[in-house]
C-alpha cells in the first residue's frame, strides 16, 4: 500500500475535524499531492458541503461495500485541484452500522492505491461510526479545542488510539490569543501538557471561516483568509518538513487546574 | 443562495405548524403535576448542547422548577463540567440502570440552586451498554418526582442519540448558522418524527458577521427548518470562559447571554417573552429578532 492514511478524529463534536480533513486535503493536493478524502460519517455527512461538491455526488461508500458501483466510480473529483483531489462521499439515508470495521479498513485500502494520502473524517463520539474511521488508518490528527470538554473528549479518544497502536498528532483549533493572555482560555502549551500529545498545528479562531465554509470554498483557495497559510505549513510538517510554531500566548493556570480536575 | 441547495434536501423535515401532542401527555389518568420530558440534541456536535442543556436547566430550577438534568453521553460526559460538578460524581447512569446504585444516591443536587439535580453519564462505558427501555422507564419514574427532565444527548444520530430521545416527548434542537449544522438538524427533526415537540434555539448568531452578509440570519436556518423558535443565542466568549470553570452563565445577571437563556427557560415554562435585550446589538437586528418572535409565538 503506498498512501498514507490518516484518520481525523476527536471525540467532541464541532471541533473542527471536517474543515480540517478539508483543508488539510486542499493543501497537500495544491502542494502536488494526490489525495482521497473519506467521509466516514454515514447520515450526517458534511464533508461534501465544506468542498462544495454536494450536487456531484453519485454513488456513496455504503454503496461501495454494498457492490452497486465501483470504488473509482463513486469518488468525486475537486475540479479545482486538478486531479489531485478527490472526496469518498458518505451516504445520507443509512446508519453507520450499514458498514462493518473490516469493510471500512477494505475501502481505505483500496483508495491507498490509488493516492498519497488517504484522509478519513471521522464522526463525532467514539461508537460505530469512530470504530469504523480508525478501522483503517495508519495514523491519527487529534483535533481538540482549548475548552476542557473538548481537552476531556480528546483525552478519551488519545487512549483508544494507543490502544490500536495508531501514532497521533494534535491540532489545536480555534485558539483565542486575546482570552489566552487574559488568563480566559488554556494556552497550547497547556493543552499538550495536559494531554501529552505531539503538536502538529496550531488554528487561531476566525469567524469567517464559517463563512467560507458555509460556500464550500477551502481557505487555501480563498486569498482573503490568513488561515489558508496555516493550512499549508500543517501540510507540510505532515510532508515531514521541521516548521516552528507560532505561539499564541502563554499560562499555565489552566494546566493545573485541569490536573486537579482529573484527580477529582 | 445556500439556503437553496439545502431545501432541495428538506423532504424528511416534517414541518411542524401546530405541535403534535405527544401520546403520554395525552393519557388522562396522568396526574397534571406528572413533569416534561425534554431531550436536547442537533446531529452535528459542539453546537451547544451540553451548554444549552446546563442553562435552560439551571434557569429553569432558579425559576423555582424541579429540575433533572441526564447526561446521555456515556464515555464522553461533559455536563459534570459545564456545571461545575464533576467532583461530585459517585455514581452515574448505568449504576442506576444496572442496579448498583439507587437512584436518590446517583443524583447530584447542585448547592447554587437546590431544585437541581444532575444524573451523570459513565465515562468508562459505551453508549452500546445502554438499554434503550431501561432509559425510558427511568425517565417515566423521573417525570413522576421532578417538573422537569431534560437529557442531553450526544452528537451524532447513532445509539447514543436513540437512547436519548426514547424517553422524551419534546426536543430542543440546537442549530449554528453553519449548512453543515443545518443539514444535520434537517435529519435529526426527521428521525424524531411525528411523536416529538420539536422546537429550535439558534446558537452562536453574531450579528455584525450577518448584516455583513457573512453568515446566515435566523431567518435563513429556520426557513429551511421550519420550526417553532424557541430563542436565539449570540456567539459570546463569557460561555467558554463560564464553561471551563463550571459556572453556568444563566446565572449570571450581568451577562447579556445570562438574560438569553433565562428568556429561553421562560418561554419554555409557557410565559410569554418576548426577544431578549443585547445591549451590544444595533436596534435593527433587535426588531428582526422581535418580528421572528412574534410572528411564530
Amino acid at each position: 500500500m503506498k498512501a498514507r492514511r490518516i484518520v481525523v478524529t476527536s471525540g467532541k463534536g464541532g471541533v473542527g475535524k471536517t474543515t480540517t480533513t478539508a483543508n488539510l486535503g486542499a493543501a497537500l493536493a495544491q502542494g502536488g499531492k494526490r489525495v482521497i478524502l473519506v467521509d466516514a460519517d454515514i447520515g450526517l455527512r458534511n464533508l461534501d458541503l465544506v468542498l462544495g461538491v454536494e450536487k456531484r455526488i453519485v454513488f456513496d461508500l455504503v454503496e461501495v461495500v454494498e457492490g452497486r458501483c465501483q470504488l473509482r466510480q463513486a469518488l468525486v473529483r475537486d475540479k479545482r485541484f486538478g486531479e489531485n483531489l478527490a472526496i469518498l462521499p458518505a451516504a445520507q439515508t443509512r446508519d453507520k452500522t450499514a458498514v462493518s470495521e473490516e469493510q471500512f479498513a477494505g475501502i481505505v485500502r483500496g483508495l491507498a492505491e490509488m493516492c498519497d494520502y488517504v484522509i478519513i473524517d471521522s464522526p463525532a463520539g467514539i461508537e460505530h461510526g469512530f470504530r469504523n474511521a480508525v478501522a483503517g488508518a495508519a495514523e491519527a490528527i487529534v483535533v481538540t479545542t482549548p475548552e476542557v470538554s473538548a481537552i476531556r473528549d480528546a483525552d478519551r479518544v488519545i487512549a483508544k488510539l494507543q490502544d490500536r497502536k495508531l501514532p497521533m498528532r494534535l491540532i489545536v483549533n480555534r485558539v483565542r490569543p486575546e482570552m489566552v493572555r487574559a488568563g480566559e482560555m488554556m494556552s497550547v502549551d497547556d493543552v499538550c501538557d495536559i494531554l501529552s500529545a505531539e503538536l502538529l498545528g496550531i488554528v487561531p479562531d476566525d469567524p469567517e471561516v464559517i463563512d467560507t465554509t458555509n460556500r464550500g470554498i477551502p481557505l487555501v483557495l480563498d486569498p482573503t483568509q490568513r488561515l489558508g497559510a496555516i493550512y499549508i505549513k500543517i501540510a507540510r510538517r505532515l510532508e515531514g518538513e521541521i516548521i516552528p510554531f507560532t505561539q499564541l500566548g502563554g499560562g499555565g493556570f489552566f494546566s493545573r487546574l485541569f490536573e486537579a480536575l482529573r484527580a477529582g | 443562495m445556500e439556503t437553496q441547495r439545502l431545501a432541495a434536501e428538506s423532504v424528511e423535515a416534517a414541518p411542524l405548524p401546530e405541535a403534535p401532542q405527544a401520546p403520554a401527555a395525552q393519557a388522562d389518568s396522568q396526574p397534571k403535576t406528572r413533569g416534561r420530558a425534554i431531550v436536547v440534541t442537533s446531529g452535528k456536535g459542539g453546537v451547544g448542547k451540553t451548554t444549552t442543556t446546563a442553562n435552560v436547566g439551571i434557569a429553569l430550577a432558579a425559576r423555582g422548577a424541579r429540575v433533572v438534568l441526564i447526561d446521555a453521553d456515556v464515555g464522553l460526559r461533559n455536563l459534570d463540567l459545564v456545571l461545575g460538578l464533576e467532583s461530585r460524581v459517585r455514581y452515574h447512569l448505568l449504576d442506576v440502570l444496572e442496579g448498583r446504585a439507587e437512584l436518590d444516591d446517583a443524583l447530584i443536587r447542585d448547592k447554587r440552586v437546590p431544585t437541581l439535580w444532575l444524573l451523570a453519564a459513565a465515562q468508562n462505558r459505551e453508549k452500546d451498554d445502554v438499554e434503550t427501555a431501561a432509559v425510558q422507564a427511568l425517565i417515566e419514574r423521573l417525570r413522576e418526582a421532578y417538573d422537569y427532565v431534560i437529557v442531553d444527548s450526544p452528537a451524532g444520530i447513532e445509539m447514543g442519540f436513540k437512547n436519548a430521545i426514547a424517553g422524551a416527548d419534546e426536543a430542543i434542537v440546537v442549530c449554528t448558522p453553519e449548512v453543515a449544522a443545518v443539514r444535520d438538524v434537517d435529519r435529526v427533526v426527521g428521525l424524531l418524527g411525528n411523536r416529538v415537540d420539536v422546537k429550535l434555539v439558534v446558537n452562536r448568531i453574531r450579528p455584525a458577521l450577518v448584516r455583513k452578509g457573512k453568515m446566515l440570519s435566523v431567518d435563513d436556518v429556520n426557513s429551511i427548518l421550519r420550526l417553532p423558535l424557541l430563542g436565539v443565542l449570540g456567539d459570546a466568549p463569557d460561555v467558554i470562559v463560564a464553561t471551563n470553570r463550571g459556572e453556568p452563565v444563566a446565572l449570571d445577571e450581568n451577562a447579556p447571554i445570562g438574560a438569553a437563556y433565562r428568556a429561553i427557560a421562560a418561554r419554555i415554562a409557557g410565559e410569554d417573552v418576548p426577544a431578549p435585550a443585547a445591549p451590544d446589538e444595533p436596534a435593527g437586528f433587535l426588531e428582526k429578532l422581535g418580528s421572528l418572535f412574534g410572528g411564530r409565538r
